[in-house]
C-alpha cells in the first residue's frame, strides 16, 4: 500500500476528507495498481484490494444484518467493532461494482478476492447463532448469492481468503463444509487461499499445513493457494502424501519482508514445488497480498516472480 | 520574561522561590536588557541525574537556517544550583549568549554543533562498554553499583520466577495445541553480568522438573551483547547451562541484522536497561513551534587546563588527546601507560558538558528521525495540542524495537525493563536526561512514542510498574499481538 494512500485513508477517519473524495482516491489507486501488475507482467490481475481497510471490515460493513460501530476506530487499518444480533437476511454486498471497475481497466484475466466466512466469524461478534459454525454457514449462504452475482458480472476466477484456518486448525472440518456451501453452484474457478496471516505484514500464527489434511481434500475448490516462500517448502511433501486433484498456488514471494527476491530464487522455489506437483497443476503466486509492502518493493517482487516463472517455463520447454 | 516552573522538589521549594525573586530583582534593576527581557524564557528544572552534562544555569539559543532567533531560553537546574551564585551565573550565561566570544573563551569544545544522537558522548558511551573491566578496576566497583540500589532490578529473584512461570504457561498452551516448536528460542539483549539469564535458566529447570514437561532441554537461550567483555563475563555466570546457551555479539540497535535466521521464531525476548543507553535525538516545542536539539560537547576551560596539566598534555593538545582516546582506547592514549590513560578518560568524562541550541523546523519530518517510523505517526504524535514540551525521540530505542519484533514468534513477546515516560505530558514535569551513569549514559525512554510505534508494527505495548522493589523507577514494557 502506498504510504500516501494509508495517510489519506486515515484522514477520512479524522473527517478531513469526504467519502466521495476517498472513493475517487481509491479509483486512482486501483488503476495504478492494475497498471503496475500489467507492467510487471502478471497474467492475472486483481484490484489490489486497495479499497479495503483490512480483510474484515469491507465485508462486515456490507453484510446485511451486521451492525458496525463507525466510531470504534480512528486508524483505517484497525477493526470496527461489529456484531450480528439476528439471522442474516439475504441481500447484496455490492461487490460487483469493484469487479466491474477492475474488468474495465484491464484486458487481462482477472481474479476477485473475497474474505471467507470462517475468517469473518472470528472478528464479527455473534449474539444470535448458537455457535461459530452455524454463523459461518449462514454467512456462506448469504455470500453464495454474492459470488453468483460476481459470476453474472463476468468474474471467472474467484479467490476465498481463509487465513484464520491456520489460527484455529481445530475448525478445519466445519471450515471446509462452510466453503463448500459458499461456492455451491458458483460457476467460476475457485481458489482457496490459506496463509498464516498477514496482519501488519507479519504472521499471526505458526505451525505447518498438516492440519489441513485430510479434511481439505473434501473442499470443492479448484486451487489451493498456500504460503511457501516465507515458510520454506517442507509442507509440499503433503501433496505427495495426500494425492489430490487441486491446482497448487505456490507462494513464491515472501510478502513479509522488504527484501526483494531474485528471479533465480523464485525459480528455485518453483523447482522445489515441481518435485511434488506436476507443472500443469502449479500456479505461481505471492505468499499473500502485497498490502504491507511499499509500492516499489511490491512492484520489484512481482517482476521477479514473473521473471522467475519465465526461467522455469523455459526449462520446461514452454 | 516568562518563567516556566517545570518541577519543584518539595524540599527545594524555598530555593525555587528565591530564584524567582532573584530573577525579578535582576529585571527590576535593569540588569537584563529590555530586548533580551522580552524574549527571555526561564525554565526551572530538576535534572534527573546527579551527574549529567549540564551546568546549573544553561543558556540555549535558537536558529533558523543561518539566522539567530531573538528568542532566548535559560534552564536553571534546581538540583545543582547554589543560591549565592545564581545571580552571577545567570548574568554570565546571558552575556555568553549575546557574545559568543566570551563563551568560547570559557569552554574547550570537542566538536561542532550536531544533532544529539551524533555527538561525541555516545562514542564515550561505547568506550565504556568496550573497556568495562578497565573502568571497573579503576573505580573499584562493578558497573551495577552505579544503579539505584546498587543492583539491577532485572535480577530480582521473584521477578525472574514470575517471568519464568508466565513463559512456561505459554509453552504449555502451545504444546496443548501441538504448536510448540522443537527448539524454544529465548533471547536476552544486553545481558549485564549474565546473572538474570542464570537465574532464569535455574528457575526454568526447576519448574520444568517439578511439572515434568521436558521443555528445559529444548531451550535455546541466546545471550547477546555488543560488548565482548560483558559476553565473556556472562559466559562464566551461566556455565551450568552451557549446553543451552549461545553467546552472540549483537548490536542492540539492530538485532535483526545478526539474528535474521530467527525471524518469527523467538518466543521470549528480554532487555533490561538497554533502551536508556541508546542514542537519541530530542525535540522541543515552544509556543507550538518545533525545534530539534543540536549539541556540542565541551569541557570547561578551567577543567581542561587542570586535566592537561595533570597529565602533562599541552592545553592546546587537549581536544586532540580526547579524540585520540576515542580512537585508540584508554590503554594507548597516554605515553605513561594504561593506568594514566584510564585516569585521563575518567577525568575528561567527568568534566564533559553539552552546549545546546535549538534548530527551528517547519515539521517534525525535518528533524533527524528514527529509521523505520512512518512519517504520519510522528506528525500525529506531536499533534496540534503540544505547545510547550521537550522530549526524547528515543531514536535508538525505537529502532531497536522495530528491528527486534520481527524476531518474535507469532505467540512470542518482548519485555523491556527500563525507565519509561509513558505519557507525553509527563515530560513537562522533569528534565529527563541525558545523565551520566558511571562511565555510560542514561536517558529516560519515550514509552508514549514506543506505544505508537508498536501499534504501527502490529503490537499493543503495555507498561507495568516494577512491583518487586519499593521505590523502583523502572517499569516493564511488554507486547501483545495487536488484533
Amino acid at each position: 500500500m502506498p504510504g500516501w494512500l494509508e495517510r489519506l485513508k486515515t484522514e477520512f477517519f479524522a473527517r478531513r476528507i469526504s467519502r466521495q473524495e476517498l472513493d475517487e482516491i481509491h479509483d486512482v489507486a486501483v488503476k495504478a495498481a492494475i497498471k503496475d501488475q500489467e507492467v510487471a507482467g502478471l497474467d492475472i490481475i486483481t484490484d489490489g484490494e486497495l479499497r479495503r481497510d483490512n480483510l474484515i471490515d469491507y465485508f462486515a460493513e456490507r453484510l446485511p444484518g451486521v451492525q458496525t460501530d463507525h466510531t470504534s476506530k480512528k486508524f483505517y487499518y484497525d477493526f470496527y467493532d461489529s456484531v450480528v444480533r439476528g439471522k442474516l437476511p439475504m441481500a447484496s454486498l455490492r461487490l460487483t461494482d469493484d469487479f466491474k471497475f477492475l474488468a474495465t481497466f484491464t484486458d487481462r484475466a482477472t481474479k476477485f478476492c473475497v474474505t471467507g466466512p470462517h475468517s469473518l466469524v472470528k472478528r464479527i461478534k455473534d449474539e444470535h447463532y448458537k455457535n461459530e459454525e452455524a454463523f459461518a454457514m449462514d454467512l456462506a449462504r448469504v455470500m453464495n448469492m454474492e459470488l453468483k452475482e460476481l459470476v453474472r458480472a463476468g468474474a471467472r476466477d474467484i479467490q476465498i481468503d481463509e487465513p484464520y484456518y491456520s489460527g484455529f486448525p481445530e475448525d478445519i472440518n466445519w471450515g471446509v463444509k462452510v466453503v463448500n456451501t459458499l461456492v455451491e453452484a458458483v460457476d467460476a474457478k475457485i481458489t482457496l487461499h490459506i496463509c498464516y496471516g498477514n496482519r501488519y505484514g507479519k504472521p499471526s500464527w505458526a505451525g505447518n499445513y498438516r492440519y489441513l489434511f485430510p479434511a481439505i481434500l473434501e473442499a470443492r475448490v479448484h486451487q489451493l493457494s498456500l504460503e511457501f516462500a516465507r515458510r520454506g517448502g517442507e509442507d509440499l511433501e503433503l501433496f505427495k502424501e495426500f494425492p489430490n486433484r487441486f491446482e497448487l498456488g505456490v507462494g513464491t514471494i515472501d510478502v513479509k519482508t522488504h527484501e526483494v527476491e531474485t528471479p533465480e530464487i523464485v525459480a528455485e522455489r518453483l523447482r522445489k514445488a515441481l518435485k511434488f506437483v506436476p507443472a500443469e497443476r502449479i500456479r505461481v503466486l505471492p505468499d499473500c497480498g502485497c498490502l504491507h509492502l511499499p509500492r516499489e518493493v511490491a512492484f520489484a517482487k512481482l517482476k521477479a516472480m514473473v521473471q522467475g516463472t519465465k526461467i522455469i517455463r523455459k526449462e520446461l520447454g514452454g | 520574561m516568562i518563567v516556566h516552573i517545570n518541577h519543584v522538589q518539595p524540599d527545594r521549594a524555598a530555593l525555587a522561590g528565591s530564584v524567582l525573586s532573584e530573577l525579578v530583582s535582576l529585571a527590576g534593576e535593569g540588569q537584563i536588557q529590555p530586548r533580551i527581557l522580552e524574549n527571555l524564557n526561564v525554565h526551572l528544572d530538576w535534572v534527573q541525574y546527579k551527574t549529567n552534562f549540564r551546568e546549573s544555569v544553561t543558556l540555549r539559543r535558537a536558529i533558523k537556517g543561518e539566522e539567530l532567533l531573538p528568542w532566548i531560553e535559560v534552564g536553571v537546574d534546581l538540583r545543582q544550583l547554589q543560591p549565592e551564585t545564581l545571580k552571577a551565573e545567570f548574568l554570565a550565561a546571558l552575556k555568553d549568549g549575546l557574545d559568543g566570544s566570551s563563551c568560547s573563551a570559557n569552554r574547550v569544545y570537542l566538536e561542532p554543533f550536531r544533532p544529539m544522537r551524533s555527538c561525541l558522548i555516545w562514542r564515550f558511551n561505547d568506550l565504556f562498554w568496550q573497556h568495562l573491566p578497565l573502568w571497573e578496576a579503576a573505580s573499584g566497583k562493578g558497573f551495577e553499583k552505579a544503579l539505584p540500589g546498587g543492583t539491577s532490578d532485572a535480577n530480582h529473584p521473584e521477578a525472574v520466577a514470575d517471568a519464568v512461570a508466565d513463559f512456561w504457561t505459554l509453552l504449555k498452551d502451545l504444546d496443548s495445541h501441538n504448536q510448540l516448536p522443537p527448539e524454544i528460542f529465548v533471547l536476552e539483549i544486553g545481558i549485564g553480568t549474565g546473572k538474570r539469564a542464570a537465574l532464569w535458566l535455574d528457575r526454568f529447570r526447576v519448574l520444568d522438573r517439578e511439572r515434568g514437561t521436558q521443555y528445559y532441554p529444548r531451550i535455546r537461550f541466546l545471550l547477546s551483547d555488543y560488548s565482548m567483555p560483558t559476553l565473556n563475563r556472562a559466559m562464566a555466570t551461566v556455565r551450568e547451562h552451557r549446553d543451552l546457551g549461545s553467546f552472540l555479539a549483537v548490536d542492540a540497535l539492530d538485532p535483526f541484522k545478526s539474528l535474521s535466521f530467527l525471524r518469527y521464531k523467538v518466543l521470549s525476548i528480554h532487555l533490561t536497561n538497554v533502551y536508556d543507553n541508546l542514542p537519541t535525538d530530542e525535540i522541543v516545542v515552544r509556543d507550538g513551534k518545533l525545534y530539534f536539539v543540536e549539541v556540542r560537547s565541551y569541557v570547561p576551560a578551567a577543567a581542561a587546563a587542570r586535566i592537561s596539566q595533570s597529565f602533562g598534555i599541552p592545553v592546546s593538545e587537549f581536544v586532540r588527546a580526547a579524540n585520540r582516546l576515542l580512537e585508540v582506547g584508554p590503554e594507548h592514549v597516554h605515553p605513561s601507560g594504561a593506568e594514566r590513560g584510564i585516569a585521563f578518560w575518567r577525568e575528561v568524562w567527568d568534566a564533559m558538558r553539552l552546549e545546546e541550541r535549538f534548530v527551528a523546523i517547519q515539521s517534525i519530518l525535518d528533524a533527524p528521525l528514527p529509521a523505520g517510523v512512518k512519517p504520519g505517526l510522528l506528525e500525529n504524535f506531536v499533534g496540534e495540542h503540544v505547545m510547550n514540551q521537550r522530549f526524547q525521540l528515543s531514536s535508538g530505542a525505537v529502532e531497536s524495537f522495530l528491528n527486534t519484533v520481527p524476531l518474535l514468534h507469532p505467540r512470542g513477546y518482548l519485555q523491556v525493563q527500563d525507565i519509561f515516560v509513558t505519557k507525553l505530558e509527563d515530560y513537562s514535569r522533569m528534565f529527563r536526561g541525558p545523565g551520566k551513569m558511571d562511565g555510560s549514559i542514561v536517558n529516560w525512554v519515550n514509552g508514549a512514542l514506543l506505544a505508537q510505534v508498536g501499534a504501527q508494527a502490529g503490537y499493543d505495548v503495555h507498561f507495568a510498574p516494577f512491583q518487586y522493589r519499593e521505590g523502583s523507577r523502572t517499569s516493564i514494557l511488554y507486547t501483545t499481538q495487536r488484533e
